[in-house]
């Protein structure tokens, strides 16, 4: 069984004590930015990027995904206690996990939202396993012409699936592919768009850019609206340990929110946020007594939870199996495997098999882990909430200069910082969502190389990219999703979709 | 009647025109190559002329389209975040890291009219001692705590 002999592998990396540390560091950071509203995990992950270069590969990545999936259980926390989303992937649970928190019911709340989290990150731990082995083996039957219309797919699937204007993220991807460009060109050497600026030949850094996008743009956006006050719903959480009436209600919520999130987290785009809204409409549509729901019902936050974090953790799947990142944070992942010198792609689940079944073991102990986090030391985290935005936005404003600076020692990254700041303001103000943007300037170099070598040996000729099957059909794929996207009628759906 | 204008997509337009025509003057003396064999210009200039039609068309929908404004700038933030980071950037590598750590945060403090004066620099010497720590001492980021000149 090479399933086993894998999971075994990576069961004995992920279980070192040095990456079972990392894990439980990603893990209480992700839950600290999870629970404090107005920092997420993209601008975390780029902040620790710079300081896991001293680490092993594989406990980098183990940290930071650690980040990422705990953010999505501390999300759930004040969402339930109070009201707001920590991060967007639990505004849903807002809606029954915080009435039940006002019913007096917080403590059995919180147990189902971590409990269920807990049982779809393990399922999901396993799909990633059962997936990831014929996916990579398909891929490296890939070549460059399948590989580049791989890389459009990604792209393009992304966009649509995403939040916001469709025209508009796709000329946000442009943007970034074309950012992706600066620095010597490999074939020719010949320096591109640095401006005679030495620090860009080797290319943009994408920590300053996603940084000033999404970390510093999105304060400057933040200060402008007023405070609003938060209530700590303030009860003792004697009742943790939710009843056998509770845990039946809640388990076949459970097991539709996983299989949901799972098969949502694996598609372009999808990761966090689609999946528990998803999940949602799907619970309110089953339910016997639909008028339940908003009233505290506990299934209103099984299903979501357990889909957000399926889908959170599934999304790691096109990551590691084709080195195509299915959204923003996936993208940062990909530049973090690059910083530690490893190509990604579908050659990397051969050629580092105990970085990524070590990753994917240690999602499984890293929800272990959070399930003690969350439940015994929720006070610690509601404690949390009590530090006011006026004393916590100019900590990150610190925090992201520093890392800044510590991806390579140059003070030219903290001024690209300043200036992707008041672009990512300048974004937020008209109405774009920048996301598709760090995607292209990630994916943006991988995409030329492979169309020049595809074209090079077809000797220029562009139909290379129809004759072969495999990219024939991935590109007849984009062309649907666009005409699709085209049509009014699914535009609307589409947002009706994306907004309930 | 006047009819008013879609700023969003009228600025966003603009905006990706901008970017395209300095790619494209930037990358004016770089090589295109043919398709089979392509020159560092190639790239460039094929995804700078996709950005020019998206601007203008962003540039055109702006302008027929009316009834969209952007909300209100404020300037406070949008000038005090800014000033933070460039008041690191200048200091951090002559006055070490204590001094701009502390500048930084007093400067994006002062991004929002409910900062108190004291509890800032109270917070800020906190912060930036644990920076000190944390970055320096545990990270080992090769910058100076001190302003090197003083303490050579």
């Amino acid at each position: 069984m090479e399933l086993l002999d894998n999971l075994m592998l990576g069961l004995s990396t992920a279980f070192q004590f040095k990456n079972l540390l990392f894990c439980l560091i990603g893990a209480l950071i992700g839950t600290a930015i999870g629970v404090l509203p107005g920092i997420g995990p993209i601008p975390t992950v780029a902040l620790l990027l710079p300081f896991t270069f001293g680490l092993e590969p594989a406990s980098a990545m183990i940290m930071l995904a650690g980040i990422f999936y705990g953010a999505q259980y501390g999300g759930s926390t004040t969402a339930i206690l109070v009201n707001v989303p920590g991060e967007t992937s639990s505004v849903v649970t807002c809606i029954d996990g915080h009435e039940m928190a006002r019913q007096g019911r917080a403590g059995t709340a919180l147990a189902i939202a971590a409990l269920s989290s807990f049982f779809a990150g393990t399922v999901a731990t396993v799909v990633i396993a059962v997936l990831s082995l014929p996916l990579s083996a398909l891929a490296l039957k890939f070549t460059a012409v399948e590989y580049f219309s791989l890389l459009v797919l990604g792209l393009i699937a992304a966009v649509v699936m995403a939040h916001g204007s469709v025209m508009k993220s796709l000329a946000m991807v442009l943007l970034g592919l074309l950012i992706g460009l600066i620095g010597i060109d490999v074939n020719s050497g010949v320096a591109r768009m640095t401006f005679g600026i030495t620090e860009l030949s080797d290319g943009i850094d994408f920590v300053p850019v996603a940084m000033g996008l999404f970390g510093l743009g999105e304060i400057i956006a933040n200060l402008e609206r007023k405070d609003e006050r938060r209530v700590v719903t303030s009860q003792r959480f004697r009742d943790l340990m939710p009843s056998w009436a509770d845990l039946k209600q809640a388990f076949p919520a459970m097991l539709r929110g996983t299989a949901i999130g799972s098969v949502l987290g694996v598609l372009p785009g999808g990761g966090a946020a689609l999946p528990p809204f998803t999940a949602y409409a799907l619970e309110k549509k089953v339910a016997r007594d639909p008028s339940r729901f908003g009233k505290g019902a506990i299934e209103g936050v099984a299903g979501p939870e357990a889909a957000n974090n399926a889908g959170a953790q599934t999304s790691f799947i096109p990551l590691l199996t084709l080195g195509v990142p299915s959204n923003a944070l996936m993208a940062l992942m990909i530049g973090a495997l690059m910083m530690q010198g490893i190509q990604p792609g579908p050659q990397v689940m051969t050629e580092q098999p105990a970085l990524v079944w070590g990753l994917i073991a240690s999602m499984w102990a890293g929800n272990l882990m959070l399930l003690v986090i969350n439940l015994p030391l929720v006070g610690v985290w509601v404690s949390m909430l009590k530090i006011p935005y006026r004393l916590l936005f100019p900590a990150i404003v610190l925090f992201c200069c520093i890392g800044t600076y510590g991806i390579s020692n140059s003070l030219f990254n903290v001024w690209l910082m300043l200036g992707c700041a008041v672009i990512g303001y300048f974004f937020i103000k008209i109405g774009v969502e920048p996301a598709p943007l760090l995607l292209g300037l990630v994916l943006g170099p991988q995409l030329e190389e492979n169309f020049r070598r595809a074209l090079l040996l077809s000797d220029g000729d562009f139909t290379v990219f129809i004759r072969h099957p495999i990219s024939a059909v991935l590109l007849g794929v984009v062309a649907i999703l666009l005409l699709a996207m085209l049509s009014p009628a699914v535009l609307r759906k589409r947002k009706e979709a994306l907004t309930e | 009647m006047s009819r008013r204008i879609d700023w969003p997509d009228l600025l966003l337009g603009l905006f990706l025109l901008l970017v395209a025509t300095g790619t494209l003057v930037a990358t004016r003396k770089l090589g295109v190559g043919t398709a089979a064999n392509m020159g560092p210009g190639y790239m460039p200039r094929v995804i700078a002329i996709a950005v020019i039609l998206f601007g203008l068309f962003f540039t055109g929908r702006g302008l027929l389209r009316s009834h969209l404004g952007i909300a209100q700038v404020h300037l406070r933030p949008l000038l005090a975040i800014p000033l933070a980071v460039a008041l690191f950037s200048l200091l951090v590598e002559v006055a070490g890291l204590a001094v701009a750590s502390l500048i930084t945060i007093l400067a994006a403090a002062y991004a929002t009219h409910e900062v108190r004066a004291r509890e800032a620099v109270i917070f800020g010497v906190v912060i930036a001692a644990a920076s000190v720590l944390l970055f320096v001492k545990v990270l080992s980021l090769p910058l100076p705590i001190w302003p090197p000149d003083l303490f050579g």
